[in-house]
């Protein structure tokens, strides 16, 4: 099966391709369209923000204030604290909105189909794992910057390294969270690059496969893909914002609630 | 497991100068960290300029709703309230009401009973007058019936002794008569 695809001019590449350089920069291919993506991520929330302030509405306004006002909502529910989810919320929506836009160009016809010198010039910024690796550890450092504001630099090193002597079992769970950081930055880069790898691999395959059918066939796999996108691009948010609520709240809490997603803590209440 | 990646990986990440399996699957340190820096400036732009304005609206939302609400729970409080205040009065309206007609009735039984007995005291009074004017008239009556009674008799004392008696005889005759009579 690999055979046959390698035999034919399926070109598939699991790191993104360097189309050329700026300076010592390498600009790949996921970059460009990263670029562009951004660029409409930031264009679509500047028009929704300006017709906003002139209360001016329509259908993509009240999509994109409903869909904020919603994941606000929820972000404050899970935190508990509102003061807190309102300081990570710009960095998870953010995180939301850009996924969401660079996931769904990988759909647009060209990208992974127009090369130059054999190498396609668009590539969906999330099947970069230099983007969604930088994503995941910028959730890292921002949940232990929380960490340490709310528990201080000792208190935060004291959730992963206590005294075996005096409580094993804590001990060994404490180590447990210390590897959890990593796994789940690790998971959260990996989940996001996977998917959208993949669906990049699936619609150029299918296209392939289906030859002049593709016009019929592929659009079913567009649609899923769009999906797929919206899901991961949701799942990122929601994981940034657990993984804050799971970094504030203190070990005694972490006893009582073991999902913060399952009933909201009073984070600043305490 | 190394093997597998290398194999899916590109051409380029497969060469001999990439063989750690990070650069096998494309991570270039400087692009990571660019691109981390090119985010995080792309949301200190956006929780500049537009998340304050979504925030704003969704907060006087809130605030109208909240402003909505509390309205609402003063106005259920005043009803409530009014309603209260209006059962309260209907309760002493309907005690008041009950007390007059209580007084009403009282007051009235003593008036029919008061009018009742001035009404016997005065009809007792007119059968008194009735009967002491009856009992007048019959004297009266009696007292004419014995002067007309005397004048007829003396008249048929004339009539039957015509010249016999004198007037002496006439009076010893009438007395006789009245004695009679009587």
């Amino acid at each position: 099966m690999i055979n046959y695809f390698a035999a034919s001019d399926v070109h598939i590449s699991l790191a993104a391709e360097e189309i050329f350089k700026l300076g010592p920069i390498s600009i790949t291919n996921s970059v460009i369209l990263g670029v562009i993506g951004s660029l409409m991520a930031v264009a679509l929330l500047f028009y929704v923000a300006n017709k906003l302030k002139n209360s001016k509405r329509n259908f993509l306004v009240g999509l994109v204030q409903w869909t904020f006002e919603g994941f606000l909502k929820q972000a404050e529910e899970v935190i508990g604290d509102k003061a807190t989810a309102r300081r990570i919320f710009p960095l998870a929506i953010t995180m939301f909105f850009v996924i969401l836009v660079t996931y769904w160009l990988s759909v647009l016809p060209g990208v992974g189909s127009i090369s130059v010198d054999g190498t396609p010039l668009l590539r969906a910024l999330p099947a970069d794992l230099n983007f969604t690796f930088a994503l995941a550890i910028i959730t890292l450092i921002t949940t232990q910057v929380y960490a340490v504001r709310k528990h201080g630099a000792f208190g935060n090193i004291g959730r992963y390294f206590k005294n075996p002597f005096k409580d094993p079992v804590s001990a060994f769970e404490g180590l447990l969270e210390f590897v959890g950081e990593f796994s789940r930055t690790i998971a959260l880069s990996f989940r996001l690059f996977g998917n959208a790898f993949a669906g990049e691999v699936l619609l150029i395959l299918i296209a392939m496969l289906a030859g002049y059918f593709s016009t019929v066939v592929l659009p079913f796999f567009m649609i899923f893909e769009l999906f797929i996108g919206f899901i991961q691009a949701y799942v990122f948010f929601v994981l940034t914002i657990i993984f804050t609520a799971l970094a504030l709240i203190t070990h005694g809490d972490h006893d009582k609630e073991h999902s913060p997603a399952v009933k909201p803590m009073s984070v600043g209440q305490e | 497991m190394d093997n597998i990646i290398t194999n899916f990986a590109s051409s380029a990440a497969s060469s001999s100068e990439k063989k750690d399996i990070l650069a096998s699957l494309g991570i270039d340190w400087t692009l990571l960290g660019l691109q981390a820096v090119a985010f995080l400036i792309l949301v200190w732009i956006l929780g500049k300029f537009v998340y304050p304005v979504f925030m704003k609206i969704i907060d006087e939302r809130q605030a109208k709703l909240d402003e909505s609400v509390e309205a609402a729970d003063r106005a259920r409080q005043a009803a409530e309230e009014s309603e209260a205040k209006v059962a309260n009065e209907m309760k002493k309206a309907r005690a008041e009401a009950r007390d007059i007609v209580a007084t009403a009735k009282s007051e009235a039984g003593q008036l029919v009973e008061k009018a009742e007995k001035d009404a016997r005291t005065k009809a007792d009074h007119i059968i008194e007058d009735a009967r002491a004017e009856i009992d007048k008239s019959i004297l009266a009556a009696q007292k004419s019936l014995e002067k007309d009674t005397l004048a007829l008799v003396k008249k048929a004392a004339g009539y039957a002794t015509a010249n016999i008696a004198d007037d002496k005889f006439d009076a010893a005759l009438i007395e006789k008569s009245l004695k009679e009579a009587k």
